[in-house]
């Protein structure tokens, strides 16, 4: 009885531990092989080091809050006009000499913004376009539960429109307010950079119309365009920097009383 | 193997396959190409119409118009800041042309005062005072401002 039991117990032994390393030589000569799987996943990689990065300077110096802008995103997007939600829009900040701060935006500065403050008591008053920053860590995009908010290969956020199921986590998750429940299609609409008009070359629409050229766009991966310029000349901020969300639309001329 | 064990195995691989297979079948094509969402949405995005062609199609036709705002201060100003296209008609101007009445309302949404628009460039008026019951462009030619016509 001992014996046989002893005897048993090695091949058992020598079983387990000729099968523990037989499946580990076996993992070892395929794994090299997994890529054979997934091939494309190394090409995707080499394509988007050639991609640009796209991103937006605002020049706050040059801003008047025509709201020609906004008024140019939403024909150009097709947003509805009303209830009043907007991708792209300008505040007015007022500054009274008493210390408090008014931010007025009617109508998404359509129609020109107006001064409600009479000029002696202000302290200083400023224009602030605002619209989705395209961060580069976007907590929009990491709260989607189905995928259909992500960043594109050229650093776009963007909606995919069939596949979001409306449930507005990211429109509360976006820090900046950029996002809305597009009441015509039902699911979450924000700023594309006109994704559609960059993607032929042209500019955004924000951009094509402003007067005074206070929004500036291009590539931040080409050294030679007008937005590296712009960020090489002006000390530009972000907003909101201590989130950490390392967004790509930078601000020259911000006050800190912007938020 | 005991049985029992056998059975439980054979059940967790059952479901496992399940789950594989309606997995595949839910996940819509191209999911997972670039990353967590689906590929073929940047095409969507890419598939839009834009309203807004920029002055090389605006000169196709207009070219003396450019020519007349590159003389004067509006030169900065492209064709579609003041002219917007029509939603309606999309992007054919012939079907409906964006003009602009040039009237106070309409120009005060960049040269009515206001103080956050000081010191950058741009005039600024007090409408009350300034032609109060004229349309601006009565006097001014909205492609060359400084062109004052004569009254």
């Amino acid at each position: 009885m001992g014996t046989e039991r002893k005897l048993n117990n090695r091949r058992k032994f020598f079983q387990t531990s000729a099968a523990l390393v037989g499946g580990t030589l076996l993992y070892a000569l395929i794994k090299p092989f997994e890529a054979l799987a997934q091939p494309k996943e190394e090409e995707i990689k080499t394509d988007q080091a050639n991609l640009a990065i796209w991103g937006m300077g605002v020049d706050l110096e040059k801003c008047i809050g025509c709201g020609k802008c906004a008024e140019a995103c939403k024909i150009e997007n097709k947003v509805p006009k009303e209830p009043f939600y907007f991708r792209t829009w300008v505040e007015q900040y007022t500054v009274k000499n008493d210390g408090t701060v008014i931010i007025e935006s009617p109508n998404g500065g359509i129609g020109g913004l107006k001064q409600s403050v009479p000029d002696e008591e202000i302290f200083k008053s400023f224009m602030v376009p605002k619209l989705c920053n395209h961060c580069t860590k976007a907590p929009c995009v990491q709260a989607c539960p189905v995928g259909a908010t992500f960043i594109s290969p050229d650093g776009v956020v963007l909606v995919d429109e069939t596949y979001c199921i409306g449930c507005s986590y990211c429109i509360q998750a976006c820090p900046y307010g950029a996002r809305f429940m597009n009441p015509i299609t039902k699911v979450a609409d924000k700023c594309t950079f006109c994704y559609h008009r960059i993607s032929e070359g042209l500019q955004p629409a924000c951009v094509e119309v402003c007067p005074t050229d206070a929004r500036i766009f291009g590539d931040l991966r080409d050294k030679e365009s007008d937005l590296v310029k712009f960020l090489q000349v002006k000390p530009t901020q972000v907003l909101k920097p201590h989130l950490n969300t390392h967004s790509r639309v930078f601000y020259n001329g911000l006050s800190s009383e912007v938020k | 193997m005991p049985k029992l064990i056998f059975r439980l195995f054979l059940t967790f691989i059952v479901f496992v396959g399940i789950f594989i297979l309606i997995q595949k079948l839910l996940t819509p094509e191209s999911f997972g190409k670039y990353g967590h969402y689906r590929a073929n949405s940047l095409d969507d995005n890419k598939m839009r119409t834009s309203f807004y062609k920029g002055d090389a199609k605006c000169t196709e036709c207009h070219q003396e118009v450019y020519d007349l705002r590159e003389t004067d201060v509006h030169s900065g100003v492209r064709c579609e800041s003041c002219h917007s296209p029509k939603i309606d008609a999309t992007t054919d101007c012939k079907v409906m042309p964006p003009i602009v009445k040039g009237t106070i309302k309409f120009c005060a949404e960049c040269h009515a005062t206001n103080p956050a628009r000081l010191k950058k460039g741009v005039p600024q008026l007090d409408f009350k005072e300034h032609y109060e019951k004229q349309n601006c462009i009565e006097c001014h030619n909205p492609h060359a401002p400084w062109e004052l016509k004569e009254n």
